[in-house]
């Protein structure tokens, strides 16, 4: 018997119970191999660091479950015939970890039961959200305009000497957080 | 190089080991934003400071965040 945690990211552009239907899925494959699960929790909806198959956000998922080291080629196999995940990733983790996982869930779901009536106040935000977003999208253009300056520039250097100045760079950091110590 | 030679380079501290943080948390990525560089590579040990235990698990943290998308391969 092991303690292990899934985190998947599920596909934003389906129905929000094609959405739920992904998580119960995957905690039917569970219970059906024989393991547990502990607790699901919501990691809310993030922007990816990358595009993957085209898409540039996506809802994450955490379940933790025990249960015998052979379920997880099962649960793989799960993963890949369901459209609705895009990436997964199973972790093994130890106790402390595990339990701090289901106190967080807890608290989560008594913070849920207030914030139910709050609901007009959520819908601002999400509004909000949506306006930062835009904003980086802009910022990431501007860095990607940067990158092709700097390469530019640099065509002649080899690679090791743009490796170079990145790591001076990088020294360069700590140096000056020195007197504030 | 630019450097005077004569002073000794201060001692840094693992933050993890300053935290008492026992495992490197793949998903506080927000955090091990500040052990990479830039272009998102892992910063070395000599300017991160990390003790070697927790450099390794920083290491393996930032690999997954990376594969679940929360930091990025490379920035561009």
């Amino acid at each position: 018997m092991g303690l292990y945690e899934i985190m998947m990211i599920i596909r934003t552009d389906l129905e929000a119970n094609e959405q739920e239907e992904a998580v119960s899925g995957l905690t039917a494959v569970i219970a059906k191999q024989g393991g547990t699960v502990s607790t699901v929790l919501d990691w809310r909806k993030r922007k990816l660091s990358y595009e993957i198959n085209k898409l540039r956000e996506g809802q994450y998922y955490l379940v933790y479950f025990s249960g015998d080291g052979a379920i997880i080629p099962e649960l793989e196999h799960y993963f890949r015939v369901t459209d609705a995940v895009i990436r997964y990733m199973v972790v093994a983790i130890d106790e402390k970890d595990f339990e701090a996982a289901a106190d967080k869930a807890a608290a989560e779901a008594a913070a849920v039961d207030t914030l139910q009536e709050e609901e007009a106040v959520t819908e601002e935000t999400e509004v909000l959200a949506t306006g930062t977003d835009e904003r980086t999208d802009t910022e990431d253009e501007e860095a990607e305009d940067e990158e092709a300056e700097t390469v530019a520039e640099g065509e002649d250097e080899t690679e090791d000497a743009s490796a170079d100045a990145e790591q001076q760079e990088a020294e360069a950091e700590p140096e000056e957080e020195k007197p504030a110590e | 190089m630019r450097r005077d030679r004569g002073r000794k380079p201060k001692r840094k501290i693992c933050s993890y080991c300053v935290d008492k943080i026992v495992n490197v948390d793949y998903k506080q990525y927000e955090k091990l934003k500040r052990f990479v560089t830039e272009r998102g590579k892992v910063l070395p040990r000599r300017i991160s400071g990390n003790c070697a235990k927790h450099q390794r698990q920083l290491t393996k943290a930032i690999k997954r965040a990376r594969i679940m998308a929360l930091m990025p391969f490379t920035s561009e």
